[in-house]
């Protein structure tokens, strides 16, 4: 099962290199707008840092050029579109398709958003070098916490797609998902440590943050890597990563099963 | 030992759409109170198919063709009756289920644009889980009777629309499936690719004694490939049997067409039947089954006829008095 | 002039068919409502830590915000679209049914796809300019308003001329539909005043893509920060790029008109 299963991912990762590769100027000019985000923000704080003598709470110019560095790295390492691709798939009858393999839909979405990332790390490694040239970082790296970071990435990765992937499922009731998707990229953009680190973020918003699934997708890794965790705090990191990721799945699959229902009882 | 590979019984799929009439008053109206119409796409539609048979499905654009397919292959699951293929249910989407048929759409694609076919034929493999020389023959098969040649290392969006579908049937059929839907598959080509994909269904049916439903505004493919015909129309089903026996119960009218020794004047007709056409040294003439031996031994007895030929009326005029014929609910 | 007729004719007609889908209207709505939420929701963040920002107040930033949304509805209200189809156009073959019409094509082009619900944008940012406006009060002056519009203009102008020498391009490479992703993953640096930027940075959204001169030139205008040099160098920038736009069409319809048989 697992060796067939890999089998799939293998070909199916082979077959969405060779179609994206085909449209790599348009996944360079995207990657454009992927590397300003996080540069612009950095900018904002160095500003506010300065302005403020140098510190704003706890996070230096430098500190920020880390973050933001480090942001950039997670945001890409876990970001998907899929939530925006399902209305078409589903009102164009690919969705058809999709359900008449023996195999579940996810799979080939998961091996095409890897193939994205692969495809990009060309830009993105280039662009770690530039930012960290024009604004140095503070780095001090243990092996400890940036091998446990990494751990962290892929587990926020699945998190994420598990999450996005139950959204797009959406599009299954109504096609009214930009709406749906709007607001859930908001609230990721505020909640998550995107837009600044949460300790820079008014203190609401970081009590409302540790309710929800979305700091351990992006501040929880890039604090890790950054070597800003004890190890308690690594742990208890781990632990919500993983609770959340059991609570997406049970989400998922149910999310799944009442969809596929919902799409058979009415069809495209 | 023929054994039914695909049941039917009162299958039946209804659609609650929602009625509304215009303008402001029922708009809020209808915000408190919806009201819905129901739409029998399909009313309870019972026959079976054999193992190894080929099946015309015929009926109009919105008849409930597709639906029917799309029942049989799971992606729709029905509001009442039973439907089994191979003795699965089919909206269980079971993964064996899944592996043993396939569904081909005419004017939908399943291969990646942007690759050539063969890479798509691959990634079919792995996800079917064919073996790698039943994979090869089934290819080399598939390549031969379909000639794909070249086709297959061209990116599918260069492929012309005849192409394209070969490809598409192609990939359809890596995994050898037992059973195949194909909802008009041979819509939107030129003759001969119409021709070829035919040749190739016949073919592999002969081969692999595949059950194949096939359904097509063609009245070329139905003659081709089908011995047997179910009809549908408003969700019901008209007829089920032999091809031959609906012309024979559908077709009140038979054509007389007579050829002349020499030049006649002016003969009125009408006493023999309607005429179609006409011209100097032929007619033909539209007669009712009923009269026809009648009319046919008056023309001979009377007309300096040379030639005279007793046909039914095509088919697709058969087919669209069997449409005409039936009151829309 | 016949030109402006023409122009009340697409817009109308893009309304019209629009106004059956009333759904989109509250989408619309509700992605300008999260356009705002960003932006102010940004600011708030920020401004929780500090007083400015690279000198610039918070009534004025929520100004600038404005006029993100502002200019931002204009170009997705009919210089995006148009752009957009216009590339199509030439991919698709049917340029030619504009070439052929006895109307000045570049203008035909620009003007002939509208997406009417964008007014919502522009009704949402002139709403926030004038909120802020109102709460900065004494500081506008007439000479402000003045070179405010002017700034404005100029801007506009320049923002469609690298938008057409851009769409442009389509007539010898024929699979560059992405090219105006550009602009659009740049525009969201437009939130913030330029300044801050580091000065390549700035190079590049002044000159590479006119992203200052679109936001953050009318937003200096209208606090009073806009020297006359720069308003200058703008209205000579949008002089000299819609030449050079116009230049570039005559050139890409000959080759055009040359090329296909």
């Amino acid at each position: 099962m697992i060796r067939t299963l890999s089998e799939v991912y293998a070909a199916q990762l082979r077959t969405s290199l060779a179609v994206q590769f085909q449209y790599r100027a348009s996944l360079a000019i995207w990657m454009i707008g992927r590397v300003l985000q996080p540069l612009i923000y950095l900018v904002v704080w160095t500003t506010v840092a300065r302005a403020r003598g140098g510190d704003v709470n706890g996070y230096g110019e430098a500190d920020f050029a880390a973050y933001y560095i480090m942001q950039m790295v997670v945001t890409q390492a876990t970001f998907s579109w899929i939530m925006w691709e399902y209305d078409y798939i589903i009102r164009s009858g690919q969705f058809n398709f999709k359900l008449l393999r023996p195999i579940h839909p996810i799979h080939a979405d998961v091996a095409d958003n890897l193939a994205y990332k692969l495809l990009t790390v060309v830009i993105l490694i280039p662009a770690v070098f530039f930012l960290a040239w024009l604004f140095p970082p503070t780095f001090n790296p243990q092996v400890w916490s940036i091998t446990a970071g990494v751990f962290a990435i892929v587990l926020a990765f699945l998190l994420r797609f598990t999450i996005d992937w139950t959204l797009a499922m959406c599009a299954l009731w109504t096609s009214r998902v930009r709406a749906i998707n709007q607001t859930y990229e908001l609230t990721l953009i505020f909640l998550s440590g995107y837009f600044a680190p949460l300790a820079v973020m008014p203190v609401w918003i970081q009590n409302i943050a540790n309710f929800l699934p979305f700091r351990w997708i992006i501040a929880f890794p890039i604090e890790l890597t950054l070597g800003r965790l004890t190890p308690m705090e690594t742990l208890l990191g781990f632990g919500m990563q993983l609770f959340w990721l059991a609570v997406a799945q049970v989400a998922l699959s149910l999310v799944w099963r009442a969809g596929v229902k919902q799409y058979s009882a009415v069809g495209s | 030992m023929a054994e039914p590979v695909i049941i039917l019984e009162n299958l039946s799929k209804t659609y609650l759409v929602p009625e509304r009439d215009a303008g402001v008053m029922a708009a809020a109206r209808s915000l408190v109170q919806r009201r819905h119409r129901e739409i029998k796409a399909v009313d309870r539609v019972s026959f079976q198919v054999d193992s190894g048979e080929v099946v015309g499905f015929l009926g109009p654009n919105g008849a409930g063709k597709t639906t029917t397919l799309k029942m049989l292959s799971g992606l729709l699951h029905p509001t009442a009756g039973v439907g089994r293929v191979l003795d699965f249910e089919p909206w269980q989407r079971q993964r064996d289920f899944l592996k043993v048929i396939t569904l081909v759409m005419g004017q939908r694609n399943q291969l990646n644009w942007d690759i050539p076919a063969s890479d798509s034929f691959e990634l079919n493999r792995v996800i079917y889980r064919v073996p790698p020389t039943q994979y090869r023959e089934t290819l080399a098969e598939l390549t031969d009777l379909l000639d794909l040649g070249p086709l297959v290392s061209k990116p599918v969006r260069n492929l012309s629309l005849g192409e394209r579908m070969k490809c598409e049937i192609a990939a359809a059929l890596l995994h050898r499936p037992q059973v195949l839907f194909l909802d008009e598959p041979t819509i939107g080509l030129d003759v001969t690719a119409q021709r070829r994909i035919r040749e190739f269904i016949r073919e592999y049916n002969h081969r692999h004694n595949a059950t194949i439903l096939l359904t097509s505004h063609y009245m070329a493919d139905v003659e081709a490939l089908c011995k047997r015909v179910v009809v549908i129309h408003h969700g019901r089903i008209l007829f089920d049997g032999p091809l031959t026996d609906l012309v024979k119960r559908f077709s009140p009218h038979k054509t007389i067409g007579i050829e002349f020794e020499h030049q006649v004047e002016a003969v009125d007709y009408s006493t023999f039947g309607a005429v179609i056409e006409q011209s100097d040294s032929r007619v033909t003439l539209r007669v009712a089954k009923s009269d026809t031996a009648k009319v046919a031994g008056r023309l001979l007895a009377e007309l300096p006829v040379s030639d005279l030929t007793i046909e039914d009326p095509p088919i697709e005029e058969v087919i669209e008095q069997v449409f005409a014929q039936e009151v829309a609910p | 002039m016949n030109q402006l007729r023409v122009f009340w004719t697409f817009f109308r007609l893009g309304a019209m068919n629009e106004l059956a889908y009333r759904v989109n209207f509250f989408t619309q709505i509700f992605q300008a409502i999260m356009s705002l939420v960003l932006a102010l929701g940004g600011l708030a963040v920020v401004f929780n830590q500090t007083d400015s920002l690279a000198g610039w107040y918070p009534t004025e930033l929520i100004a600038l915000v404005g006029i993100y949304l502002l200019v931002g509805g204009l170009i997705n209200l009919m210089i995006q679209p148009s752009m957009q189809r216009f590339m199509e156009d030439i991919r698709m073959g049917t340029l030619d049914f504009m070439i052929l019409k006895p109307e000045d094509a570049q203008f035909l082009v620009s003007v002939r796809q509208i997406e009417i619900w964008k007014l919502i944008d522009i009704v949402m940012g002139l709403a926030v300019l004038v909120v802020a406006l109102v709460r900065l009060g004494t500081q506008l002056g007439v000479v402000e308003a003045i070179s405010f519009g002017i700034a404005l203009l100029a801007g506009a102008t320049i923002v469609y001329s690298f938008w057409m020498m851009l769409a442009t391009c389509a007539f010898w490479f024929v699979k560059t539909e992405n090219i105006l992703v550009i602009f659009q993953s740049m525009y969201q640096a437009g939130r913030w005043p330029i300044t801050i930027y580091p000065g390549w940075l700035q190079m590049m959204l002044t000159f590479l893509v006119p992203i200052a001169f679109a936001v953050t030139v009318p937003a200096q205008a209208l606090t009073g920060r806009l020297t006359g040099q720069t308003l200058l160098l703008a209205v000579l920038v949008a002089v000299v790029l819609f030449a050079l736009a116009r230049w570039f069409w005559r050139y890409g319809i000959r080759f055009y008109a040359g090329a296909s048989a």
